[in-house]
């Protein structure tokens, strides 16, 4: 039953391509058809604009009866997204997805997603709870991440640049994906998140 | 596998929306989306509980698939291990021969009332649908019908029960007689 998932992830690519959307695309991995490389631009008005974030799809051989295996590649700052691991908590990814549905759709579903998060329905408890509690202070952290990981455009911020480069220095293993990941996850509270390193070696 | 790029809108409409090709044995949902019936079948496999359009998540199930048959197409049709699309269901026109034509419905009634009535007027009400049947020109839907269902068998069926229902009148008219 391949055949039908290859056939279907050829036109699908042709529509991706041909539709001419700026905001998404779609690439093949080394001529793999059911391995595929995504991007999509973080929408207007949010801490994701003018990030480029690249997802990994992969698509089962039962597809489209089943859903494709999507995560972000690009890190990210959301708390419907694992910020370790990139996984993402979206319905139609799980048990809303249907036959009908097209990479296309699964693309434009993402940037949705990053327009309007689920605090509620978390994938990363610590995003979300920074969300719920102190949301300045998440939108200010997604865009660091954004500006970070992503390309997004603007001065980063210059307070959690000092507080990356105390980190560093204190801790001198850490490289500085991990120093903004401990950071993040202690609200910036740079003794908290020195602490936690130390605790965890 | 054949690449269809090409292909003009018109054609478009009537792509499975499964597989995205021309739709193969195509069934239609009750809320309107075409499919070919081995997609739509392996989609309501895939998911026995809490079956949904595939396009809409409107309610869908087995029985609520309506076949479509076009002029030409299915006599070539591989049907595999699936099992058959589900059959075509024809609802009768609304009859415009309001009274006899109901006669014998009512024969074997237990209203007396009915009765006489229904074999009085039974004969004229068999002439009545075996006219109409036979008739055939205002009622296109049947032809097409028949066509996919096999020809004439229906019509000839339809006579069968006709007559006997009159053979069953005239016993019973006997009956009566001799009671």
């Amino acid at each position: 039953m391949a055949n039908i998932a290859m056939q279907r992830i050829r036109r699908e690519f042709k529509e991706v391509v041909r539709s001419d959307e700026q905001s998404i695309k779609l690439e093949l991995q080394e001529d793999n058809v059911l391995s595929l490389t995504g991007y999509i631009t973080g929408p207007e008005k949010t801490p994701y604009e003018g990030g480029r974030f690249h997802v990994q799809i992969t698509i089962p051989e039962t597809y489209p009866f089943n859903p494709p295996i999507v995560k972000f590649t690009t890190k990210l700052w959301h708390p419907n997204i694992s910020s370790q691991t990139g996984v993402i908590c979206l319905d139609i990814l799980k048990d809303q997805w249907a036959a009908a549905m097209t990479l296309r759709i699964v693309l434009l579903s993402l940037q949705a997603l990053l327009s309007a998060a689920e605090p509620d329905d978390p994938q990363d408890a610590v995003v979300a709870n920074q969300y719920k509690t102190k949301h300045s202070l998440f939108q200010q952290t997604a865009r660091f991440w954004a500006q970070t990981f992503a390309g997004a455009p603007g001065p980063l911020n210059p307070d959690f640049q000092k507080k990356i480069d105390k980190f560093l220095e204190v801790a001198p293993r850490a490289d500085r994906h991990t120093a903004i990941q401990q950071l993040s996850n202690f609200d910036w509270n740079i003794d908290k998140a020195i602490e936690d390193v130390y605790k965890s070696d | 596998m054949p690449e269809t790029d090409d292909k003009s809108e018109d054609t478009a409409t009537f792509e499975c929306n499964i597989c995205l090709d021309t739709a193969k044995n195509a069934v239609i949902s009750m809320c309107g989306h075409l499919f070919c019936w081995p997609c739509l079948y392996q989609w309501l496999e895939t998911r026995p509980q809490g079956q949904v359009c595939p396009v809409c998540k409107a309610g869908i199930s087995r029985d609520k698939v309506i076949p479509l048959y076009g002029r030409g197409g299915s006599k070539t049709d591989p049907r595999e291990k699936l099992p058959p699309r589900p059959q075509g269901h024809r609802t009768e026109p609304e009859a415009d021969y309001a009274g006899p034509g109901g006669g014998h419905r009512y024969v074997f009634g237990d209203n007396p009332h009915f009765l006489s009535f229904g074999i009085g007027a039974f004969p004229f009400g068999f002439f009545a649908s075996s006219f109409n049947l036979a008739g055939g020109a205002g009622n296109p839907m049947e032809h097409q019908h028949r066509d996919a269902a096999g020809p004439a068998d229906h019509q000839m069926q339809d006579q069968l029960v006709s007559k006997l229902f009159l053979w069953l009148a005239c016993i019973f008219l006997l009956w009566l007689l001799m009671a």
